[in-house]
């Protein structure tokens, strides 16, 4: 049986020998990604926070929570999206706004409620813009493009369709609420960098 | 205030919180996909934090302080339902207890907002987000694999059926059940299940799975009076490894 310092991994029984090689794995072995954005007050603009793996929206919404609304990070509202399901824009660098390369012009057509994003720098996270109507993802850059003013470049825009973000209910804010006193899940007074300076001398 | 009474309930409240939280912690690493691990692992710190705080009020009401009572005693002083000790098994069982036994957290919790014992009603708000979340948690899995595969189906049935004696061992009742009610400290443990029974069978009936009859079911009791089954005192053992070696320890 395989010895480990972890008594779970000692529960688990495992064989000391493999069978080699491993069954080789699905090539799809993987649920959809979904993007979550998050909104740290009431009235503040929601603002991209990272990607959560799951098989519906629902559930990348319980993943969203705890993966990036806890630890020091105010939420007030939370929201998920599939990441197919959102168009991007070109990128530019980030001299030149991306809007000035789209061509045509908005039809006025407002049969469909779009959210607009806006990246205004490599690396920086998108931060919604508002809501435009339109009859299609294209024409919502363009009709995007009419609405909102830009003092600065803008390098990439992300727009989603109003329908498919999947929002937190007002009367679910108080999920964030939790207990102030967290000390007990932080390692903060643990102090290790000595012994890792060490470890890295004596490795040369 | 019958302090007895109080004591008895925050020890097993307590207890419930600390045993499983350290169990459903047993799945960091080994959760079943990357963001599922951290929300598991993250909802049973919550559940260590809680018992934390639950110790906290004991030790103002004259009890030993926290670390001590969570590492010092033997398997038959604690208060704990036999259901939070049991091992975890495969995913399917954490996921069936975790939903049977955050339903009654989150309602034992929201009846404890309306405690007159003040501090342990403020508690009660206070962690009334966190227990929302866990059973919000808990309900949106269950619906999802309880009408998933075939596969998925059988297994959480499998361990619903295991699992329901002890999850009504849950709410045996306190030798000092009716000082509790009538001073207004808790509403009581059949208070608890009737309501935490309406919830399980709203959320079981959006499923393919069979609720098992309670009415015909054997509750396991004895956890609340220090009985308990061979898996608890390994656990405690494993639990106050470091305090043993050290009981200065400290992060």
């Amino acid at each position: 049986m395989l010895k480990s310092l972890d008594p779970r991994v000692n529960r688990l029984s495992i064989p000391d020998d493999f069978e080699a090689p491993m069954a080789a794995k699905e090539q799809l072995d993987q649920f959809e990604t979904y993007q979550s954005f998050i909104q740290t007050k009431e009235g503040k603009p929601f603002e991209h926070a990272g990607t959560v793996h799951a098989p519906n929206e629902e559930m990348a919404f319980l993943f969203a929570k705890e993966q990036f609304s806890r630890r020091g990070t105010f939420c007030h509202a939370l929201c998920v999206v599939k990441t197919e399901l959102i168009l991007v824009s070109e990128f530019t660098d980030n001299g030149q706004d991306v809007y000035d390369t789209f061509k045509g012009s908005y039809s006025g057509d407002t049969s469909a409620s779009f959210e607009v994003f806006h990246s205004v720098k490599r690396g920086k996270h998108h931060k919604h813009i508002g809501t435009v109507e339109a009859k299609d993802f294209e024409d919502a850059l363009l009709a995007s493009k009419e609405t909102y003013p830009r003092d600065k470049p803008v390098f990439n825009v992300w727009i989603a369709k109003s329908e498919d973000i999947l929002m937190s209910d007002e009367e679910d804010a108080d999920i964030w609420n939790t207990l102030k006193e967290k000390k007990y899940r932080d390692a903060i007074d643990y102090k290790a960098a000595d012994r890792i300076k060490a470890f890295k001398a004596e490795q040369g | 205030m019958n302090q007895n009474a109080i004591k008895d309930l925050l020890y097993k409240m307590a207890d419930d919180q600390l045993i499983l939280g350290h169990k459903n912690s047993e799945w960091t690493g080994f959760g079943p996909l990357l963001e599922e691990d951290i929300a598991f692992s993250s909802m049973a710190q919550d559940k260590v934090g809680q018992s934390w705080q639950l110790y906290k009020i004991l030790n103002e009401l004259g009890e030993s302080d926290p670390d001590t009572v969570a590492f010092m005693r033997n398997a038959e002083q604690f208060h704990n339902s036999q259901f939070v000790e049991l091992p975890n098994g495969e995913y399917d069982f954490s996921l069936i207890r975790h939903f049977l036994f955050d339903t009654a957290e989150l309602i034992r919790f929201q009846m404890l907002a309306e405690s007159s014992f003040e501090t342990l009603a403020n508690l009660a708000k206070k962690i009334k987000g966190e227990t929302k979340y866990h059973s919000m948690h808990a309900n949106i899995w269950i619906k999802q694999l309880g009408s998933a595969t075939e596969e998925s189906i059988s297994r959480l049935q499998d361990s619903l059926d295991k699992s329901m004696p002890y999850a009504l061992g849950m709410f045996e009742v306190s030798e000092f059940e009716q000082d509790l009610i009538n001073e207004g400290l808790f509403a009581g443990e059949e208070a608890l299940k009737a309501q935490w029974k309406t919830k399980v069978t709203e959320v079981i009936s959006e499923t393919s799975l069979i609720l098992p009859d309670m009415e015909s079911i054997t509750p396991v009791y004895g956890g609340r009076y220090g009985k308990h089954t061979e898996h608890l005192q390994p656990l405690l053992t494993e639990m106050s490894e470091v305090f043993n070696v050290d009981p200065t320890a400290d992060w």
